[in-house]
């Protein structure tokens, strides 16, 4: 059983509904900018992709909004999207709905800040109302808490990947019937210290390092749920979950491994998973952050997948908007669009789409998608 | 309902302020050992409160100087666990399919006591080496364990606070069972930091003496620090090696309280709603429940709640079966509790002995069950559930039993 996507949400620099990010993205415009002189400090790092401007008015009113950190204000926008997307009534059977969001830096605005009163004051000082939201799964939990939703809830930190890895739960918790639907996606919020800690370790690209990624911020969610509900709503799904495949590689957390045999290893789980060969992928998500060594094994491998011949086209999604676990989710997002787009860029003659999505993170983590259209 | 494919339990390991290995551990659980001392990881004297179960020798004499100097004290105790649970376990991935082995862990402070230490150095203006935030995310010891051990398989970290490492087992049940692994690495490894013990005593929630679970004179938690692993296996993947199974994974129930960030729902309503579906998920019914290892906290609002809870859930049967916090022994382990306290549940069947609630001295008739008071007692337990209600309304409940 495949679950489908009924509904999507993002909350991004290059779009604050997953319609605006999806429209911009494809015409090729990218939020990612430089530091300014403040904001750069003594960062070797040049550019980021940080949410300039946003207020999470008018959907979360001022005082309300105070309560939650910035990833979950991100979260509560991006799943509220999804399921007005979706048309979904949470309230008919709310322990039938749940969520699964990936994340790398939720919580650490109130982590960061509980922190520094304590260290530079007191530990009496500390200001309560943050601890709550210095875990990561502050994001999923205020949004279960804002949408009523009683089913599974979990957040994964498993680095980059963790939007599939959440998406991987979710498809899980439908089949096993712990829920009929999930939202699941991922958010990360743009931190000044947490870019100073992985400027020191040569993460960030910069001044003094080609290779190396560039953060970004925002929050994206799909709903996926089983097709018979969707039918039975009489919603037109906008794509399906076909496969999902994963490999691990033995290493160092904060080593990227370039290693060619697990990414075909989780390419090929996905395209199994799919009953689908290389040939039907139409559309391209690739995982490339600008770490040279893994963006180019990346090709190799998708390369040697489909003969030598022409690559698929593909869609740079963390071009436009930085690497950060919350990119998985928004390559998932722009899949969907496009696989649901009448405009998107496939064959005509393709029944039915495929995009196949590539997340992979540092500490040997790999994960694939193949979404398809729906008839 | 229950799954097709079964998951068995075939190795654990265990590094707590009571035991650093899971027969030192247990022994003591049985003996009402209580590990809540003066904290000396760190200088508490600024805090409200100076103690905490903390772990006295790590035994991990086996990694070399420069492993234990890249690594955290979390990567450390994860590894030391996880090094018990497959000696125990008997798997080698170098002569077994390593991609079909899995590691799913639950998140905790990982490197965060020497990310601390940094950002001080940052806050005064000083440098500090770059090297000491690497291990800051906490899927470092998820990443540790496939390394040390050669795993090729599925890999996650779950960070959902005190329900971590249980909804851990979730997934890597949820895995085996839908076929992605043969064998999953779960459980999880949390430690002291500055952060969780100034962030519990910020909100007044832990208790300067020792916790007293359940009793009415409780006031808050004692935080303590533990690694606890356990080696999930398919069943006939187990048996087609010969691997001897010590118990199994029945299943787990995962839900939203959607009630309060730390508040749990007084009604009981909600933590019912998570042992019923772990109970559903388990193909069991609540007259066959031997025992609940609680979550236990000893604020005066989980006890109450979760009493409430399992007489939702439980109906009459709440007053007929042995419910026991070894919190009160071990501390609040925070990220790891789930893992640690699976284990000790999992040793309960095997054992038929239910370890006690230690410093339980006032009933509350709020908390009106049989909370196995002080004494642990001898009692045939063939199905036991351990609960996890964690912040944010992140239930889970986990089903352990034993293997027929």
């Amino acid at each position: 059983m495949n679950p489908v996507i009924t509904g999507t949400g993002a909350v991004s620099p290059l779009g604050r509904t997953s319609n605006e990010f999806y429209r911009r993205l494809l015409a090729g415009e990218s939020s990612i900018r430089p530091f300014t002189p403040e904001e750069r400090g003594s960062l070797q790092a040049t550019h980021v992709a940080r949410y300039d401007g946003f207020i999470p008015q008018p959907e979360i009113p001022a005082m309300k909004a105070r309560r939650f950190d910035r990833g979950s204000q991100f979260a509560i926008l991006a799943c509220s999207q999804a399921i007005a997307e979706a048309g979904y009534d949470v309230a008919k059977s709310p322990e039938s709905v749940g969520i699964a969001l990936g994340t790398g830096s939720a919580g650490a605005g109130a982590l960061t800040e509980f922190l520094r009163v304590l260290i530079l004051e007191s530990p009496e000082a500390a200001p309560p109302f943050h601890f709550p939201n210095t875990v990561a799964n502050a994001p999923a939990s205020q949004v279960s808490i804002e949408l009523k939703l009683f089913g599974p809830n979990v957040t994964i930190t498993q680095k980059d990947p963790s939007g599939l890895n959440a998406v991987l739960f979710s498809a899980l918790a439908i089949s096993s019937g712990r829920a009929r639907a999930m939202l699941a996606g991922a958010v990360d919020e743009w931190n000044a210290v947490y870019a100073m800690g992985f400027d020191q370790v040569g993460a960030l690209r910069g001044a003094r390092r080609a290779s190396g990624i560039i953060q970004g911020e925002g929050g994206f969610a799909v709903l996926l749920e089983c097709e018979a509900d969707a039918r039975a709503r009489n919603v037109r799904p906008l794509a399906r979950l076909a496969g999902i495949g994963t490999a691990g590689v033995p290493g160092e957390p904060y080593r990227f491994a370039p290693d060619r045999r697990a990414i075909a290893r989780a390419i090929r789980g996905a395209l199994a998973a799919a009953s689908a060969e290389p040939r039907d992928i139409h559309l391209w998500f690739p995982s490339a952050n600008g770490v040279i060594e893994m963006d180019e094994a990346e090709a190799a491998v998708i390369r040697e997948l489909f003969g030598g011949g022409a690559l698929p086209p593909s869609i740079a999604v963390k071009a436009a908007i930085g690497e950060m676990a919350a990119a998985g989710g928004a390559q998932i997002v722009a899949a969907c669009r496009a696989l649901a787009d009448p405009g998107a860029p496939f064959p005509r003659d393709a029944a039915p789409r495929r995009a196949l999505v590539n997340s992979f993170g540092a500490g040997g983590n790999f994960f694939s998608a193949v979404f398809e259209s729906v008839a | 309902m229950p799954s097709a494919r079964r998951v068995v339990i075939t190795g654990l390991g265990a590094v707590t302020s009571i035991g650093t290995t899971v027969s030192e551990f247990w022994r003591n659980l049985l003996d009402g050992v209580c590990g809540i001392r003066p904290l000396s990881l760190f200088d508490a004297s600024a805090y409200r409160t100076q103690t905490a179960a903390e772990v006295r020798d790590i035994p991990d004499g086996f990694l070399s100087a420069a492993d234990k100097r890249r690594m955290s004290r979390a990567d450390r105790m994860g590894l030391a666990a996880a090094r018990e649970a497959f000696a125990q376990a008997g798997l080698d991935a170098s002569r077994a399919d390593p991609t079909r082995i899995g590691v799913i862990l639950g998140g905790g402070t990982s490197g965060l006591l020497d990310s601390e230490e940094v950002y001080e150095k940052w806050l005064h203006g000083r440098r500090a080496r770059p090297s000491r935030v690497l291990n800051h995310l906490p899927d470092a010891i998820t990443d540790r364990v496939a390394q040390r051990f050669g795993l090729e398989g599925i890999k996650s970290t779950i960070t959902t606070a005190c329900s971590s490492a249980a909804n851990a087992m979730g997934y890597a049940y949820d895995a085996i069972a839908g076929n992605l692994a043969d064998a999953v690495v779960t459980g999880g490894s949390d430690v002291l930091a500055r952060l969780t013990y100034g962030g519990f005593n910020s909100l007044r929630s832990v208790d300067p003496d020792p916790c007293r679970p359940f009793d009415r004179e409780r006031r808050g938690l004692s935080i303590g620090e533990a690694a606890g692993i356990l080696v999930f296996e398919e069943e006939e993947y187990a048996r087609r090696r010969g691997a001897h199974v010590l118990g199994e994974f029945l299943g787990y129930g995962v839900t939203s309280d959607a009630f309060h960030m730390t508040a749990p729902d007084p009604s009981g309503a909600a933590g019912g709603r998570t042992i019923r579906a772990a109970l559903e998920n388990a193909g069991a019914d609540p007259g066959e429940v031997d025992y609940v290892n609680a979550h236990g906290t000893a604020t005066p609002q989980n006890d109450s709640a979760e009493t409430a809870a399992l007489k939702s859930a439980l109906g009459e049967r709440a007053r007929e079966i042995p419910v026991s916090s070894i919190k009160s022994m071990i501390g609040h382990c925070l990220c790891a509790s789930g893992a640690i306290e699976a284990i000790a549940t999992l040793m309960t069947v095997r054992d038929g002995r239910v370890p006690p609630t230690i410093h339980y001295e006032n009933p509350d008739p709020a908390c009106d069950l049989d909370y196995v008071p002080n004494e642990a007692r001898e009692r045939p337990v063939r199905v036991a559930l351990s609960n996890s209600f964690a912040f944010g309304g992140n239930s889970s409940v986990v089903v352990i039993g034993r293997y027929e």
